[in-house]
């Protein structure tokens, strides 16, 4: 009976605090959160068979409410901050890091630079990016080093000590210029051109000489970001037996573990990758990127070292959308049928190759189109120029030649008097075609798709 | 003056790497009680693969989307896994998860046969239960079956597999190969406005119909077409990194960078074209990243309709779509005058 009571005597305060006094002015008490909260299960979660469903996201819920925990909601005791420094510069030779101001700064635990890092090189296809920096800088948005401190600010203050001497090389920006022979190298020794394909079938030049109108045009796309809403962001921390545990955003676990152990000089086993839910990845969080340097930073000073990109530093060094050149050539029938072929692509690499020969070998195999064309040539290259490098993103190269193989089509519809629609009818896909590369397709659905569009759209009754 | 046009982008997209080899491993545990867990190494970056894996689990071992406890993304405790990338969770893993599900079910199936009197072989599972195929009256109930396996026969329900797409090497001199094991196909079709006197562009309309195969979850397919096209339209009218003479990014921020918002969203209208592939979980394919590829070649055909000129680069800003236009008005000026 007495403790009733006092519980009835609590509840009463605090339904007293509750309302706000205006004369006292009391805090208010926030609503009282008890988890878990219960959860409604949708039907479509629950019924048999489970394909076809709509089931709805587990992981929604917690999106919903504000619960879901991505790495910068995630602390660890102890805990101190990296931040990193970026060259500023295009292409340079360092001389010199100074980076006795930064380190006697109070609160500053920890520096690091590229001579530092066991194996410093990474990359899907070549290893031709260093984690940091220590020689030659590719790009503006290259690390030349790295500060750990106990807040955020105190490290980002500390990067603005740190001196570094420069020798400024001349950069190269344009693929087409970094193309010729006399442009300046943006890897000394290694050539501009790091990956060309080719896919060739039938005859173009006959196919040319067959048809009944050809047409010539140039595209070029730009550089774009993923910009994800959540930026790269790690977490490093050891334990007392030599293996380091990092919470990451990358996209790729298995092999961004490997690509740790590679770069740390490390047995695989000894390394725990462990990705929360990724705040958008688009391609863009497919590689390591500061993960090797928290590591260190965190061996350095036995703390966990917690990393988040800027949006800055996400737009300057990590990877983006490949701009291409795109020239076509192609000669069609008087009935809108294309014959012949011809494209070339140049696609500007930027500092690291990143990946690039991926796109470039996707770009080259889709820049026909989901059409059926005989003689096709198709050359591709990829150059290195002293800008943010480009890689994996949503389509790799895909939405490129789309915007050019498309463009073009209509081009040579409306010269042709042909309704867009029909003209793809006529050149599209079908069950059992051949691709450019020879392979026989199965589950083609591309005149379907245009129907069902067209339908949707109200292609035929549209009016201006 | 406002002017309206119409126009189309029709693609192609492939499912996982180009030749290279992209496995996935899974492994699905049956529990005592007929609920299972299935531990992957992708990682769910915002698209719902984990929903998505967990249907194809569920789906094969007869149980629902509830039942099923998706582990994902740590080094430690999921198997190998390429990731979430090149469109491949949903074919790839989903192929590896469906093998794995289909080895627990198996041993489910050996434990069930002697106490339904039939064949592992006549077995199959549905609805939460082991039915015997075409007299689905002599069932047991799942959990009934898990129980006994595991306590009773001493042999728990695990299953794990691995899968990776068959592919055939390119010519180096030809690319002639097999470079993947499925494509994916999609139109789609946008209605824009364009402002003849100040070149701007405002995307309408858009129809979007994609081949997904079978869409495992067709709510999440339409998610990725809504959020494929929004990166499409920034691609196509507004995004682009601008460098000064040095080579240092002039806009690396959300201000000088513009970015489509659900403001700059038209009406979409989405449709997922009937398919079913063979090699596929279920016959599905993928969705991902072809979603953002038709879009902008789509709008540039529109704005091509509504007002008559040609963009040949990206991104499609006021600016150059007004300077074309102009372009084209001296030019007609130029036809109308009389011949010298």
């Amino acid at each position: 009976m007495v403790d009733k009571v006092k519980v009835k005597e609590r509840e009463s305060t605090l339904e007293e605090l509750r309302e706000v006094n205006d004369d006292l002015r009391l805090p208010s008490v926030p609503e009282k959160v008890s988890f878990p909260i219960d959860v409604v299960t949708p039907e479509a979660r629950t019924q048999t068979p489970a394909v076809g469903q709509r089931a709805s996201r587990p992981d929604g819920r917690m999106h919903g409410l504000g619960q879901t925990k991505y790495i910068d909601d995630m602390s660890f005791p102890g805990m101190i901050y990296a931040k990193i420094k970026r060259a500023g510069v295009a292409k340079a030779r360092i001389k010199k890091i100074d980076l006795s101001e930064a380190e006697k700064m109070p609160g500053v635990m920890a520096t690091l630079i590229g001579s530092e890092i066991p194996v410093n090189s990474f990359g899907p296809s070549y290893q031709d990016q260093p984690i940091i920096a220590d020689k030659l800088i590719y790009h503006a948005g290259d690390p030349v080093a790295a500060v750990a401190a106990t807040t955020e600010q105190l490290a980002a203050d500390a990067l603005e000590k740190i001196k570094i001497e420069y020798e400024q090389l001349e950069p190269i920006f344009d693929p087409i210029e970094a193309m010729k022979e006399s442009a300046p190298e943006v890897h000394p020794g290694q050539g501009n051109i790091y990956s060309s394909k080719i896919i060739q079938k039938g005859d173009v030049d006959k196919g040319f000489k067959d048809s009944y109108r050809t047409y010539e045009n140039t595209f070029s796309t730009q550089m774009v970001e993923h910009v994800p809403m959540e930026p790269h962001a790690s977490i490093a921390e050891w334990d007392a037996n030599g293996r380091v545990i990092i919470h990451s955003s990358l996209g790729r676990i298995t092999l961004g573990r490997a690509d740790i152990a590679r770069t740390l000089d490390m047995p695989i086993n000894r390394i725990r990758v462990v990705a929360t839910v990724v705040g958008g990845n688009f391609g863009g969080k497919n590689e390591i990127t500061t993960e090797p340097i928290l590591a260190l930073l965190s061996r350095k000073t036995g703390r966990p070292v917690k990393g988040i990109y800027t949006r800055e530093d996400e737009f300057m060094s990590s990877t983006t959308r490949h701009p291409f050149i795109m020239d076509y050539k192609t000669g069609v029938s008087e009935e809108g049928k294309i014959i012949s072929r011809k494209v070339r692509l140049v696609c500007d690499g930027g500092a690291y190759c990143s990946w690039s020969e991926t796109t470039l070998g996707k770009a080259c195999i889709l820049s026909a189109g989901p059409y059926n064309i005989e003689n096709l040539y198709v050359e591709a290259y990829a150059v290195y120029t002293n800008k943010t490098m480009t890689g994996a993103m949503r389509g790799f190269g895909a939405p490129q030649v789309c915007f050019a193989y498309e463009s073009h089509m209509d081009d040579i519809a409306r010269d042709l008097d042909i309704d867009p629609l029909q003209i793809r009818r006529i050149n599209a896909f079908h069950e059992g075609s051949a691709s450019p590369t020879g392979q026989v397709l199965q589950s083609v659905v591309v005149k379907d798709s245009l129907d069902v569009a067209a339908d949707r759209f109200g292609w035929e009754e549209w009016q201006k | 003056m406002i002017r309206k046009g119409k126009g189309i982008g029709c693609m192609w997209y492939p499912i996982g790497f180009t030749v290279a080899a992209n496995p996935s491993a899974a492994t699905v545990k049956v529990n005592e009680d007929g609920t299972a867990t299935l531990l992957t190494g992708t990682v769910e970056t915002g698209q719902g693969s984990l929903t998505v894996l967990g249907q194809i689990a569920a789906e094969e071992l007869g149980i629902s989307t509830e039942d099923v406890h998706v582990v994902s993304a740590d080094t430690d405790a999921t198997p190998m896994d390429t990731g979430a990338i090149a469109s491949r969770t949903t074919y790839v893993t989903g192929n590896a998860i469906k093998l794995a599900a289909e080895k627990a079910k198996e041993i489910l199936f050996e434990v069930a046969a002697p106490m339904l009197n039939v064949k592992p072989s006549q077995l199959e599972a549905a609805d939460r239960k082991v039915q015997v195929k075409g007299f689905p009256q002599r069932f047991l109930p799942i959990d009934e079956v898990a129980l006994q396996a595991q306590f009773v026969q001493g042999q728990p329900p695990i299953g794990s597999a691995s899968y990776n797409p068959p592919t055939v090497d390119m010519d180096p001199e030809t690319g002639q190969g097999k470079p993947f094991s499925t494509y994916v196909y999609a139109t789609q079709i946008a209605e824009v406005e364009v402002d003849d006197e100040t070149g701007d562009v405002n995307v309408t309309y858009m129809a979007a119909a994609h081949d997904c195969g079978t869409a495992i979850n067709p709510m999440l397919v339409e998610g990725q077409i809504q959020g494929g096209i929004s990166m499409g339209i920034g691609f196509a009218l507004q995004e682009e990194m601008l460098f000064d003479e040095k080579g240092v990014q002039i806009n690396p921020n959300l201000t000088n960078y513009i970015m489509p918002t659900s403001l700059d969203m038209p009406d979409i209208d989405v449709d997922i074209v009937e398919n079913f592939d063979p090699t596929g979980p279920f016959g599905a394919k993928g969705v991902g990243e072809p979603t953002a590829v038709p879009t902008a070649a789509a709008i540039c055909n529109a704005i091509y309709d509504a007002v008559g000129v040609r963009i040949t680069s990206l991104p499609a800003t006021a600016e150059k779509v007004l300077a074309l236009i102009k372009e084209k008005n001296e030019k007609d000026i130029k036809q109308l005058s009389p011949a010298e």
